[in-house]
């Protein structure tokens, strides 16, 4: 039923009506949001693997890690042995030694909250491309560790790597040869005489 | 040919070995090195790497130190730099991430001591980077490094940007309204405003919106 | 009004990327029309549809296998709309933005790029609740039964709230006509 719809409010609607282009890049930034949220949600051995990229812990932080290695079944390097030494207590200020000195364990200065990896969309716009990656030193500049995914035929790249905060610097790999986001702040990188491409992460 | 493959993959585990040992993450990074290392098809090139990291490892650089060593070696073999010049770069960041280590002691991660090296790189003075640890002891100052070195890198004099970030950090700036501030600084300056001026005026904008620092303590900046 | 397949949001709701990648295919050009009226700046317009999208995703293990996908989909972005007009961001400016030119088409050529500007106007005038009803009915032509289940209100309100936006509608671009005669 078209009620209320006289000539002028038809009118009105029509004018309102007109569908907006497509847009490749917005679209490739929603599935890329998508996959940073569900790579978000933290998994019981994402959080024992990002606990063990850091090489500072305290003695109650190792126990509580051993005793999540346990819960999953996951054996850790120096945890266990850890798990049976008596908790010294909590790591002060100036750090603190760890019970087991056949750990190599290193007093922490910054406790108690752990830094972890963020996922971070990234979009590429290169409709030619056959394979695009995103290397920096976040991935050890390693072409094979994030490739992009192009959306649609000719749309933009998209993909999510997880980075830890602060600064970083990255290029796309393009067909095997290095590119600079045009997008983004460039450093030139005097050792070895080129650009890269700086990203900035935030501490989520 | 033989012979190289088996002495390269007996470099390659005593580099295995050497970075499991000082990383303490166990098999799995190792595994992922010892690819990284063994893909590298210019032997002299594997050498230099293995090498440079053995080397770290005698001048007793810690482990977390390893891991920006590692990516300057793979960003080299990336750009396809020769190995003269990797050896040259993995050097002189060697110097550096020590002398990171020793400024942003104790026990810096190893994301503040690449962020350490970087800000020293492009010219941030040794003793901000003590002033900084000193303003925040307990927690990762990453972002902060990574901002000022934004900063300076894009011609902030070095001095101004450390007196700024310092100044914002003893004002409990977080580590998201500095990376803003870094943008915004960004944009004006690609739209014609100096680097000095953009700063002044977005530094400014955030100190506004910040309680003063507390009474001064032990951990606050002078 | 067209509805995609059934079975594609099933497909979604299941996991399948492909499948969600389909139903923003297919929506993305709605969901922007809407929001753009909503909220009359581009920018944000964007913003709500991302969230909205990001949200349906994430909500697909609650969207019930015998529901229909459009309403689901205009409830999430109503009130992702809703949300960024009540943090008061709403701006008049309509501006270019990217890719997406705000003119694009006929209807502008056939009466004018004022009468447009003006029509915009005035539904910027119209309190939120009564822009987004008359949105939902007469240019994302929901039913009225649809928009009640989407919305929460019932359905002798949501009449009046349509009637009252025409009204004013009416009242204030006959004005206008008039005026330019």
């Amino acid at each position: 039923m078209i009620d209320d719809r006289d000539e002028l409010i038809e009118r009105v609607a029509r004018s309102l009506s007109p569908l907006p282009p497509n847009n490749s890049r917005a679209k490739a930034q929603i599935l890329a949001a998508v996959r940073a949220r569900r790579a978000r949600a933290p998994r019981p051995w994402t959080v024992v693997l990002d606990w063990m990229r850091q090489p500072a812990f305290s003695v109650a932080s190792a126990g509580l890690l051993a005793a999540a290695a346990l819960a999953i079944g996951f054996v850790t390097r120096g945890a266990l042995a850890t798990l049976n030494e008596p908790q010294a207590p909590l790591a002060s200020s100036a750090g603190a030694t760890p019970a087991n000195p056949n750990v190599t364990a290193i007093p922490a200065a910054n406790t108690p909250a752990v830094v972890r990896a963020v996922p971070v969309p990234i979009t590429f716009d290169s409709p030619g491309a056959k394979s695009v990656a995103i290397v920096g030193d976040f991935n050890d500049w390693d072409g094979t560790a994030a490739p992009l995914t192009r959306f649609g035929t000719n749309g933009p790249w998209t993909a999510t790597v997880k980075v830890m905060p602060g600064r970083h610097l990255y290029a796309f790999m393009v067909d095997g040869k290095l590119v600079v986001d045009p997008r983004a702040p460039h450093a030139r990188d005097l050792d070895y005489g080129t650009d890269a491409s700086v990203l900035m992460v935030n501490t989520p | 040919m033989k012979q190289n493959i088996f002495s390269a993959r007996v470099t390659a585990c005593a580099a295995v070995a050497l970075l499991a040992a000082l990383s303490g993450a166990g098999a799995q990074q190792g595994v992922q090195s010892e690819r990284r290392i063994t893909a590298i098809s210019d032997d002299a090139t594997r050498s230099v790497v293995i090498e440079q990291l053995s080397l770290a490892k005698e001048s007793g650089l810690p482990a977390g130190a390893m891991e920006p060593l590692m990516a300057k070696a793979m960003e080299g073999v990336a750009k396809k730099a020769s190995s003269k010049s990797i050896r040259s770069a993995m050097d002189a960041l060697q110097k550096r991430l020590r002398k990171a280590n020793d400024l942003l002691a104790p026990s810096p991660t190893a994301e503040e001591l690449s962020a350490g090296a970087d800000a020293l790189y492009v010219g941030v003075p040794e003793k901000t980077l003590k002033q900084m640890r000193q303003a925040a002891p307990r927690r990762s100052i990453a972002v902060e490094l990574g901002v000022l070195t934004e900063l300076v890198a894009r011609s902030v004099p070095a001095a101004k940007a450390s007196k700024m970030v310092l100044d914002l950090m003893a004002h409990g700036a977080t580590g998201a309204q500095l990376t803003a501030m870094n943008t915004a600084v960004q944009s004006d300056v690609a739209a014609g405003l100096t680097p000095e001026a953009a700063l002044d005026r977005h530094g400014r904008g955030i100190m506004s919106l910040l309680p003063p620092p507390p009474a001064v303590t032990g951990a606050n900046h002078r | 009004m067209n509805e995609i397949d059934p079975s594609v949001p099933l497909r979604a709701k299941r996991g399948e990327e492909k499948a969600f990648i389909e139903i923003v295919d297919f929506y993305y050009p709605r969901c922007l029309r809407f929001a753009r009226n909503m909220l009359s700046n581009d920018q944000d317009a964007e913003e709500a549809v991302q969230d909205a999208f990001v949200r349906v995703h994430h909500s697909f293990p609650r969207f019930r296998e015998d529901a229909r996908f459009d309403p689901w989909l205009f409830r999430i972005l109503a009130n992702r709309c809703r949300t960024l007009l009540s943090r008061g961001r709403r701006h008049r400016a309509l501006i270019e933005y990217g890719e997406v030119p705000i003119t694009a088409a006929a209807p502008e050529e056939e009466y004018g790029a004022d009468w447009a500007e003006e029509v915009r106007v005035v539904l910027d005038t119209l309190p939120a609740e009564q822009r987004e009803a008359f949105l939902l009915r007469h240019v994302e032509d929901l039913s009225y039964e649809d928009i009640a289940a989407l919305t929460g209100v019932r359905l002798s309100a949501l009449r009046m709230r349509v009637k009252r936006a025409c009204d004013t509608l009416r009242a204030r671009l006959t004005e206008v006509e008039q005026h330019d005669r």
